[in-house]
């Protein structure tokens, strides 16, 4: 049996594995996602990867992004790697792609802000 | 000078929710922001985790908070960035806002205020570090700027004081960055980050946590060169004989956040000395007539949506603020004393008003309970009962009671307490 | 004969107290001390012991501190020839308020003054780390240079802080007593200061009287000795403000300059050695604070030695501020060993508190380290003060060193046997309030004794105005509305705590000595000296720092040159 938390909602619920031959046994879970993090990280473990990539314009030097859905947990370091050979040269919103397919591991580098465009929008204003 | 109904000061989650809110009840609304762009602290916080329970999803600081931007601009509310509220004079007529910004010196008047005016973080002076004053010794939060918006390194070997959310954040962000995170210490016995943050942001990258430690002093002219650490006894006071160098450039502390309420006591707003926010009643409304609180000022939450939960809640009743002396305060507002069992509560009291119905209650244990039962009883009466699991002091707990049919006067003694054990 | 009297004296003294192991001689006005022991404070009272009460009598400590290495001075690590080959009249050592006044009032004359400053800025040491008291001198006895300065300095302070635009507060000084049975004992004290001492305006108010000006004293005090002509200044903006006034009235102040060997000869300095080059002067003024006995060696003058003591300020929040609105400390009869009284309350120019300092001695000079131990004597002596004095509300605290000689004054004298020398030494409390005073003496002196080979000229086109950096949080309102018309910079607030605008940030990297980094915009208009120290104003004062000297951020420092914010930007490290 293994004890493990789930990191999936602040709940922090405390879970009990237990593998019975091909099936998992969760227990400590209050809701069903629990179950589902719990088969996940024990065969494949999956995390999100958040930060930043640079940019071409002076007044935000960075720009936030994240993957598009959780990437392998052992990856996190290559799909990190990426990310900081990326420069961002558009001024893109809040969720356009910024690297596809990263790695080939179907998911994608995303924007998580349009602070670029609101950037653009204040200098206009000028 | 304009005039207005509903002026919120600050354009963070509590303040956005706020304007938004007032706004759809047909106030007159103006949102002041002293940064140049609104979003507040969660512009700088990338990570993801936010909103799971109003969006049901784990959005980033930035996605979370560009989604109230987004309807605040919809409904084409009225702001002021990088504006800076210098004083606040209450009159007959309503307040008189004073503030400045690149035009010049700016007055408004208002019917009613929402102070959503966030909080801050405590420092290495105000938790007794000495020694030097090199520099690399940031706060979470002055880091997370440095990296997350200015794209600036500002660590290389780093000690963490405070096992708070922000410093686990930044554990893992500056390990991502490249940065050697050698330690997060805490001073309590406890850690007082969610546990999945311990989790995803320790665990996950083998970095050691030690309890019952601190920093207690340390070296360096120029750069930070070292810290000394110590183990504390059971009253957190540092064990002689225990300290020992750690070599590092740089020092993050995460010990703790203070509500922010100097215009709040400005306009003569008592606080309660346990959530260091003012106090106020179940629509957020302060002990000042007209002058309301919410997020992270009322006191420090730690799920952005509640934040936004609160401003939600007095922006709507701080549109329906009338400037008229009688009714409400007639029935006037009774107090709900909260025992020892509890760290705090929020809000402190009931308004009496016509639609006291259901009322969201927010509070901290004191102490860690695996079974615990929170009780309300008015005047020696239990109305309300519930139970718990793993009751935490770092972790608030969110409630709905419905004081609908309780004939709650002025004179009522209203008690929460929480006890141990699950028996109702 | 006296001198071998005394001098039997002195050796028996000590032998009885420390055994054969410490020694002392007396050569003209000196009293050696010399030998081995392996404790400071044993140090120190071995050369207290022998303090003369004879004028021009001075202690030299040559006690070897067994098993301990002192530490050496600190100074910069690079070297040029910036100042290679200046022959100015005079070579001023030293950018705290002694050496930095002294300029100023040098250039009221036509002389070519050089300012030496070992750090980075001025006032980094002594003069930046104090609680800026302008002192009424009524503690202080009359026959000594601290009496006679304190004094005339005192009265100053009006005119200097108006001339130099600096903030300044007469707030008057209270020290309460407890026990009604003092009061004869305080009543005879206040006549023979008011009457023999020329404090004329320091006197007795009743308990009652107190409660009424001050309530949030100890409400035991039975009654208190008032001081109206006591003050308070920033010590680190008066002295930046006289060394901008020296600087604009054609004074070079040379910073990150130490002094490192002088070459002297026939008893007089032909050169000045520094780490920028080397400096042939007329006349050399000796204000290095601590280090003030190690420049006297250097020109072969050593005639008195400095013991440093530090002292601990805390810093309270200005939320604290209405508990004390002048300046407050309680007092007892019992004799109090400590040098100073154990230190006070302050209301600051900024409306802060000001709690301390402590005194305790010290060998290491630069040793600015703080001490909870520090902070805790102090709260706890001066909760007897003011009862409502809390902890919590403290917001930052910080060491300072006094240079103390061991006959506790002044020195400030030409040199003895060197002649083109002037020492401004021992400069402790009240030091900055005796500045204004000492610098006119001294800078007479320096024209007295430059004149014997020449006249010296006026300077026609001195100005004694300074005009300061606007506070634009403390102006009217239509006139900050003007100033922020004129430049939008004054509306952009980037201090939330302390209200202080960018414009304000950009006036002091324009300044006359302008100082790019963050603690050298902080000392001047203050980002960063409020509650959340900095936490949110210190990345955008190190952007606007970069943003208008074109330093990349990654270059900020916070102070000096090793103390950089940033280690490059990020995404550079993993590739």
């Amino acid at each position: 049996m293994r004890e493990m938390t789930c990191i999936v909602c602040p709940n922090s619920c405390t879970l009990k594995v237990e593998e019975q031959r091909e099936e998992i046994v969760v227990t400590g879970n209050k809701c069903k996602r629990g179950r589902e993090f719990a088969a996940a990280e024990l065969k494949h473990p999956m995390r999100t990867v958040c930060s930043t990539v640079r940019t071409v314009f002076p007044e935000a030097p960075v720009v936030p992004v994240r993957v598009s859905a959780e990437i392998p947990k052992n990856r996190i370091f290559d799909v990190m790697r990426e990310i900081n050979q990326t420069v961002l040269t558009v001024r893109a919103a809040g969720g356009d792609v910024v690297i596809r397919d990263v790695l080939g591991l179907g998911v994608d580098v995303i924007a998580t802000s349009s602070m670029l465009q609101s950037f653009a929008e204040l200098k206009g204003e000028k | 000078m304009t005039d207005y109904d509903v002026l919120v000061i600050g354009g963070g989650p509590g303040g956005l929710a706020a304007a938004v809110s007032a706004k759809k009840e047909g106030a007159g609304v103006l949102l002041i922001e002293r940064e140049a762009r609104l979003g507040g602290i969660l512009k700088q916080c990338i990570h993801d985790g936010f909103g799971l329970l109003r969006f049901g999803e784990k959005l980033t600081g930035p996605e979370y908070v560009e989604r109230f931007e987004e309807e605040f601009h919809k409904l084409s509310i009225s702001y002021e960035v990088q504006t800076f509220v210098t004083s606040v004079r209450k009159t007959e007529k309503g307040f008189y806002v004073y503030a400045v910004n690149a035009k010049g010196v700016r007055e408004y008047r208002t019917k009613a205020m929402v102070l959503a005016t966030g909080c801050r973080e405590r420092t290495a002076k105000q938790v007794f570090i000495h020694g030097t004053r090199p520099a690399g010794v940031f706060t979470a939060g002055t880091a997370q700027h440095f990296v997350n918006l200015m794209g600036q390194m500002p660590a290389r070997r780093c000690v963490i004081l405070g096992s708070g959310d922000i410093g686990l954040i930044m554990a893992r962000r500056l390990t991502l960055e490249g940065a050697k995170v050698l330690g997060v210490y805490e001073v309590k016995p406890v850690p007082s980050g969610l546990t999945r943050n311990l989790v995803q942001c320790l665990e996950d990258y083998d970095i050691p946590l030690f309890l019952s430690h601190t920093v207690t002093r340390v070296f360096g002219t120029g750069r930070l060169t070292g810290v000394e650490i110590a183990g504390v006894d059971e009253r957190m006071r540092p064990i002689p004989g225990t300290e020992r160098y750690v070599e590092c450039d740089t020092l993050i502390l995460s010990v703790g956040l203070i509500p922010e309420n100097e215009m709040a006591e400005s306009l003569g707003v008592p606080l309660d000395i346990r959530t260091k926010g003012p106090i106020c009643d179940n629509r957020f409304m302060t002990e000042a007539d007209g002058v309301f609180t919410c997020g992270n000022a009322t006191h420090v939450n730690d799920l952005v949506d509640y934040v936004s939960e609160s401003g939600e809640i007095a922006g709507r009743a701080a549109a329906s603020y009338k400037k008229r002396t009688g009714q409400e305060s007639e029935k006037g507002r009774v107090m709900m004393d909260a025992d020892a069992s509890l760290q705090y509560l929020v809000p402190q009291k009931l308004n009496l008003g016509s639609d006291l119905g259901k009322v969201i209650l927010y509070f901290r244990s004191s102490r860690v309970l695996t079974e615990g039962t929170l009780t309300v009883a008015v005047d020696g009466q239990k109305i309300f009962a519930r139970k718990y699991q793993n009751l935490k002091p770092p972790e608030m707990e969110r409630l709905e009671i419905d004081f609908t049919g309780q004939c709650l006067t002025k004179e009522s003694r209203v008690l929460v307490s929480i006890a141990e054990g699950g028996g109702i | 004969m006296k001198r071998a009297k005394l001098e039997r004296r002195l050796k028996k003294n000590l032998r009885t107290r420390f055994g054969p192991v410490v020694n002392a001689s007396v050569e003209g006005r000196i009293i050696r001390v010399f030998g081995r022991l392996s404790n400071w404070e044993d140090i120190v009272e071995a050369c207290s012991m022998c303090v003369m009460r004879i004028p021009g009598f001075h202690v030299v400590n040559d006690i070897e501190l067994e098993g301990t290495d002192l530490p050496p001075m600190r100074k910069p690590e690079f070297t040029d020839d910036a100042l290679e080959g200046r022959k100015p009249d005079v070579l001023v050592i030293g950018g705290g308020i002694s050496g930095c006044s002294i300029a100023r009032e040098l250039t009221r004359w036509k002389l070519d003054v050089l300012l030496v400053e070992k750090e980075s800025d001025l006032a980094l040491q002594a003069s930046g780390r104090n609680d800026g008291e302008v002192h009424p001198g009524v503690d202080l006895n009359k026959g000594t240079l601290k009496q006679k300065y304190v004094v005339k300095g005192n009265r100053m302070f009006d005119r200097v802080c108006r001339e130099l635009d600096v903030p300044f507060r007469r707030c008057g000084q209270y020290v309460g007593f407890t026990e009604k049975s003092a009061l004869p004992v305080v009543r005879l004290y206040v006549w023979h200061r008011r009457h023999i001492c020329k404090i004329s305006d320091t006197r007795i108010l009743s308990g009652r009287e107190l409660k009424k000006r001050e309530p949030g004293l100890n409400p035991r005090f039975r009654f208190a000795i008032y001081n109206p002509s006591a003050g308070c200044v920033c010590p680190y903006g008066l002295t930046i403000a006289y060394g901008e006034n020296a600087a604009a009235n054609g004074a070079q102040i040379s910073l990150d300059t130490a002094v490192l060997g002088m070459e002297v000869q026939d008893g007089g300095i032909r050169a000045v050695k520094t780490n920028r080059g080397t400096v042939r002067p007329k006349l050399v003024i000796n204000a290095a604070g601590v280090f003030a006995e190690e420049v006297a060696a250097m020109a072969g003058d050593r005639f008195y030695s400095i013991h440093p003591r530090r002292g601990t300020n805390s810093i309270l929040d200005k939320k604290a501020g209405s508990l004390v609105k002048s300046i407050a400390s309680i007092r007892t009869l019992t004799k109090n060993t400590a040098h100073t009284k154990g230190g006070g309350i302050l209301h600051t120019v900024h409306h802060n508190l000001l709690v301390g300092p402590d005194a305790v001695e010290t060998f290491e000079k630069e040793n600015f380290a703080t001490e909870q131990i520090s902070v805790d004597r102090v709260f706890e002596k001066q909760v007897k003060t003011a009862g409502g004095l809390s902890k919590q509300d403290i917001i930052t605290y910080f060491t300072g060193v006094r240079a103390a000689a061991f006959e506790e004054d002044f020195i400030i004298e030409k040199g003895r046997k060197t002649r083109n020398l002037i020492h401004c030494a021992g400069i402790q409390s009240p030091g900055l309030t005796t500045a204004p005073a000492v610098a006119v003496d001294v800078a007479k002196m320096a024209v007295q004794m430059l004149g014997a080979s020449g006249k010296i000229e006026k300077n026609e086109r001195f100005s004694p105005v300074r005009k300061g950096i606007p506070r634009v949080k403390d102006l009217p309102t239509d006139e900050r509305d003007r100033l922020i018309r004129k430049n939008p910079d004054y509306g952009r607030i980037v201090c939330r705590c302390e209200e202080i605008s960018k414009g304000e940030i950009i006036e002091a990297l324009k300044s006359p000595i302008a100082i790019p980094t963050v603690d050298g915009v902080k000392k001047r208009v203050r980002p960063g000296m409020g509650r959340c120290q900095g936490g949110f104003c210190m990345p955008l004062v190190a952007q606007i720092i970069s943003e208008y000297t074109g330093i990349p951020v990654e270059d900020v420092c916070k102070s000096g040159p090793d103390s950089k914010i940033s280690f490059g930007k990020t995404k550079e490290v993993l590739l």
